[in-house]
Parts: structure tokens; sequence; C-alpha cells
């Protein structure tokens, strides 16, 4: 019983210290862009304010922020998936695209299915579209052991120009100026958790999903050979595992990820697919999942602070003319000082 | 000259003018390569000098002013890279990524801090061509490549010095040696982290440069995400180009005309749409990326930092 109780303290006392090194990075990232937006001759203090509680202060604000957290989460998880196994996915924007071009095709073409049906359907379509887009990089890591950060990017730009078809060409909806399909079915929307404002039920799978990832990669055999390729490749082949699939497996399951975000998007949010939704949903994924070094558990805190700095930082620029790329920054230096208390801990 | 000579000798100056990019930013990513520090960032450098590139020039009314700025500002994301990996140790592709998020973040809020937003796009002018007298009059030839502005000459001699640097002197030979292998370069009395720190410094300028032209030939003004992968295009390409000055001038040139191609053939031709042809450059990057793949070999301790105190390699 009291060695139950002391390994509960030490618990506690190191998931403390394990958070010390965040705070501090996050303290000094804000005096260091605190600076910066006083020279500007903006009210730092203001700034700061509106950026730390806006999505706390009227329901509209945290459900704006519950909506962000979402594909964050996801785009976040198909980056640090395939980091535990020592590989860089900077593809999830293109795989975010196609899993939500894959959605849409099948909403659009099962219009008539009842829910039940049509809403299985079109999120298994975004995430085995994501998926494959993640396998072709992942392929030809595998096949020719090509850099997989040069063809994940490469495919993103390639699904620009795919959307662009899509909404242009295909299933245009001739009514809007900007290009986009016409509406899924509606048996393809997912359910309202809050009506007004509206809050989809997207937030419930994201964090099932998260949930599962981690159950994954930490109880599983399959995710300790993923784990052990990332720790230490030469040591893992050694003792049998197959390495180089694992980097591809991990690639493909952060392309379902990042598809299953973009079907999330068509099917709560939009019920259409419109050209841009991927806004800039990959930068802040990576920045994500590394300021949470490859910890999974890490993921939906990190990605919570960075939706709730996101959402802050428009109303910041809406209400004090401050551009809203100053959070990029803040977040970019807050990922810098995380990395820099490795290097404090390793001395 | 006849109408199709005219429209080829059209094409080819267009190529000309779309190779700078590529040469210089894959020249400094090769530079960088050689010493073993393998930069990802080229996308995001070249955001941030295409940004107070097109910036200098507006505010200083001078082309000058801008390129200095873009080659100033490049050269310290350069130092960055070489500080967190050289002299920290820290992740290069990690550090690298950073970088580049740093890079888009600052390439549109600097424009929106210092001119704000205005109902017409601010501009520059950009770069004129400047004739070379006498051998601008050889046919065909002159007109491609002896009537450009002063970037396209100097993307091609640097090509060339960097060849002469790298294979023809004693330093380059050094420079070759902390790729290939810094524990016996280190042990030779070659000081592994300057050279590291030399080439991050002038391939990041480089990269800066390379960015700063996109404003200054093409839009007259800073566009957001206006360097379209060209970036990243570049590492492929200097994979393709087995990190050396002279393939790597002559894979630019390549990629520049599939540039071309799907840039400027795009209206109507062939009955394909334009998306797809749009597609073209980065398709050819992941093909030439399994051609390097196959055929060429990339610096040996590319990526990896090095710890003089530690004894094994890898």
């Amino acid at each position: 019983m009291s060695e139950q109780a002391t390994g509960l303290g030490h618990g506690v006392a190191s998931l403390v210290k394990g958070l010390i090194p965040y705070l501090l990075a996050v303290v000094a990232s804000f005096i260091a862009a605190g600076i910066f937006i006083a020279a500007m001759g903006f009210d730092v203090l203001h700034a700061y304010s509106t950026i730390l509680f806006t999505s706390f202060k009227t329901p509209y604000g945290f459900i704006q922020t519950l909506l962000k957290f979402v594909p964050l989460l996801l785009q976040a998880l198909a980056f640090t998936v395939p980091l535990i196994a020592g590989k860089y996915n900077i593809g999830g924007e293109g795989q975010l695209i196609v899993g939500a071009i894959g959605a849409t095709a099948v909403g659009i073409m099962l219009a008539g299915l009842p829910l039940p049906l049509l809403l299985p359907l079109v999120l298994l379509a975004g995430i085995v579209f994501g998926g494959f887009w993640a396998a072709i990089p992942a392929w030809l890591l595998y096949r020719f052991g090509i850099n997989e950060i040069l063809t994940t990017v490469m495919m993103n730009f390639i699904s620009f120009s795919l959307i662009d078809y899509v909404a242009t060409e295909i299933w245009r909806d001739p009514a809007a100026g900007h290009p986009t399909t016409v509406p899924i079915g509606v048996g393809g929307e997912l359910p309202l958790l809050v009506a007004r404002p509206p809050l989809n039920s997207g937030i419930v799978l994201a964090l099932a999903v998260a949930i599962l990832v981690y159950v994954y990669a930490s109880r599983t055999p399959g995710g300790y050979e993923l784990v052990a390729s990332g720790a230490n490749p030469r040591a893992s082949r050694v003792f049998g595992i197959n390495v180089r699939r694992m980097f591809l497996l991990s690639l493909i399951l952060g392309g379902a990820l990042a598809g299953l975000s973009g079907a999330i998007e068509v099917t709560g949010v939009q019920h259409r697919l419109i050209e841009g939704l991927q806004s800039n949903f990959l930068l802040l994924g990576i920045i994500i999942g590394l300021i949470s070094r490859g910890n999974l558990l890490a993921v939906p805190f990190v990605a919570f602070f960075i939706a709730v700095l996101e959402v802050g930082a428009s109303a910041m620029q809406r209400t004090m003319m401050i551009p809203v790329e100053m959070v990029l920054i803040v977040e970019a230096l807050v990922l810098l000082f995380v990395l820099l208390s490795d290097v404090v801990r390793r001395r | 000259m006849d109408q199709f000579e005219v429209q080829i000798v059209g094409l080819a100056r267009l190529v000309m003018l779309a190779m700078v990019p590529y040469v210089l930013a894959s020249q400094g990513t090769m530079l960088g390569g050689r010493t073993g520090l393998f930069s990802v960032s080229q996308e995001g450098i070249m955001l941030v000098g295409a940004s107070v590139g097109f910036l200098g020039a507006y505010l200083y009314d001078s082309l000058i002013y801008g390129i200095l700025l873009a080659l100033f500002v490049g050269g310290l994301f350069g130092l960055a890279l070489a500080y967190f990996t050289t002299t920290l140790k820290m992740n290069q592709f990690v550090i690298g990524l950073a970088l580049v998020f740093f890079g888009v973040g600052l390439s549109t809020l600097l424009p929106k801090l210092a001119i704000g937003v205005t109902l017409q796009p601010p501009l520059i002018p950009t770069l004129k061509s400047v004739p070379i007298p006498i051998l601008r009059g050889i046919p065909i030839l002159g007109p491609i490549l002896f009537n450009q502005n002063l970037l396209v000459y100097f993307a091609i001699l640097l090509s060339f010095f960097l060849y002469y640097l790298l294979y023809k002197t004693s330093i380059g030979l050094e420079l070759r040696s902390v790729g290939e292998n810094p524990k016996a370069a280190d042990s030779l009395g070659v000081n592994v982290s300057r050279m590291r720190y030399v080439t991050a410094i002038v391939g990041g300028m480089l990269m800066g440069l390379a960015g700063a032209y996109l404003p200054m030939v093409y839009t007259g003004t800073f566009t957001q995400g206006m360097v379209q992968g060209r970036g990243w295009i570049s590492i492929a390409l200097t994979f393709f180009g087995g990190w050396s000055p002279l393939p790597i001038l002559l894979g630019s040139l390549f990629f520049a005309g599939v540039e071309v191609l799907a840039l400027r053939v795009q209206i109507g031709a062939f009955g394909v749409p334009y998306q797809f042809l749009l597609t073209l450059p980065y398709i050819a990057t992941i093909l030439v990326m399994i051609f390097a793949s196959r055929r060429l070999r990339p610096p040996a301790f590319l990526g990896q930092n090095y710890d003089r105190e530690r004894r094994t390699l890898a």
C-alpha cells in the first residue's frame, strides 16, 4: 500500500519534472515574441490576454477551439506515428486533401444512402485515400530507399492540382465563386453534439483514434516493433524485426490518419469539398508532433494548446491589427526552446 | 529569323531565366551537404529571401538593397542551422524543419508589418537584361545566353567556380573530405566545424538570393507561398546532380525546362487539363529521385553530426 503510494507520488513528481521544460519554453518564447510585439508598438499584455483567453471567454470561442483541435490532433498524429519509427511524414497536407477528395466522391456518388451506411463509407474512403496517398512515398522508400521528406512534400503539391481538378471540373458547384464541389448526401454528415454554436461529433472520433493509436504503440507487439525500429534500427534488425516494413507501415498509417482528418472536415464542417480546406494544419501538426517529441500522450494536450493560440491569434488580428502570422513565430519559438531544453539536460 | 525560330529562342530564354533559382538553391544545398550538413530549410529560406528581397528593394527603391538584405538574412538562417546542429548537436532534419516554420511565418509577417495591407500590390521594378557586347550578336545563342539579367550570368559562373573550388584546390579537397569522413579529416588537421559553419552560411546566402530572384524577375511583388516548392525541388535536384556543381547546373536546366513547359505551355496544349501539366515538376522530381537512388551516391556522412569525442562513426 505504502509502496503504491510512493509509486504514485513518484509518478506525479516525474510528470511535473517533465512539464517544467515545456512551461519554461512557453514562457521564454512569449517573452522573446513579446519584445518583438512591443517594439512594433503594440500593447503586449492586451495581445497575450487575447491570445490566451479568447477560447475560454465565450461558448463560441470554445467551440471554435474544439473545431480547430480536431484536424490539428489528427495531423499531429499523422506526423508523430512515422516519427516514432524515425521517419518524417511532411505529406499530411496532401493526405488530408486526397482523403477529403475520397470522402467527397463517395458522399456525392452514393448520396441517396441513409446515414448508418453512408457516414461510415465516407469516413472509410477518407482513411483509405489518405493511406493510399502516403503509400506512394512509403513504397518509394521501401523499394528504392528514397528520402521520404522530399517525396511526401511532392505529393502535397500534386494534390493541389488534383483538388483543383475535382472542384472545378468533375463536381463543380456553379453557384460558388471559389472552386467548390456540390454538397455530399445528407446521410454523410456527422451528427452534431451541440446545436448552437454547431459542434460536430468529429471530436469524439478524433479522441477515440488518439487513444487507439496510443494503445497500439504502447501495448501491442506491432507497436513495440514500431518503437524499436525508430529507437535503434540496427538492433531491431538483428532482433528479427523487418525495419523497412515498419517504415512503410508507419507512413501509411500516418496517411490514413491525415486522410481521416480530411474526411472529418468534409463530413463535419463543410459538407462539401472546398479548395484550401487544408488551411495550415500540416505546419501546425508538425510543430505539435515535434514539441511532443514523439510522445503520443503529450500530443492531444499540445494540440489543444496550439488550437487555443490559433483561435486567440485570429481574434488578436481582428481587434488589434497584429498580423496572425505573429503566432506562428511564437509557436516556432516554443518548439525551438523545447528542443533546446534537451540540449541543456544533456550537459 | 522565321517565326518558328523566334518562338524557340523565346522559350529557351525563359528556360534560362527559370533556371537561376534552382541553380542557386541547389549549389547552396550541395555546399552544405558536401560537409555532411543536410539542410531541408530551402523552401523557408527562399520564402524569407523573396520577402526581404522585395521589401529591401521596395523600401530603399533599389534592387541592390533587396539583394543584399536577402543575402544577409539567408546567411543568418544558415548560421542558425550550423549553430544548432554543429555546436549544439541537434537533429539536422528537426532544426531544418523548424527553420522552415520561421521562414514561412516571417515571410508573410514582415511585409504586413512594413507596408501593411494595400489595395494595389506594391511593385518593384524587375531586373533588367544586360546584353554582353559582341557575344550577343551570335545568331540564336546570342539572345539566349548573352542577353540576360546579371543573376543568370552569376548562376552559371558560380557553378563553374564551385567546380574549380571543389575539385582543383586543396580547400575543395578538405571540404569534400569532411562530408565523406570527418574523423579522418579532423585527424589531418581540417577544422570540421568551421568548414560546416562556412558552407552553411554561404549556402543560406545562396538560398536567400534564390528567393529574392522570384519577385525581382517574375512578379515584381511578394505573394504568400510564391516559392511553390522550388526549394524542395532543389533538394531532389542536388541528389540528381550527384552533389556535384556542373551536373547540378545541367539538372537545373532540365527542371527549368519542365517548369516552363508546365507554366507557359499550359493553355489548351495537347488537350490535357492544365492541372495535370502543373504537376509535371513534382512528378519529374520523384522520377529523378528514383534515378538518383540507383545511380548516384550522396556524401557518406550526409545528415549526421560529428562529435570528435565519440570513438565510432555513425
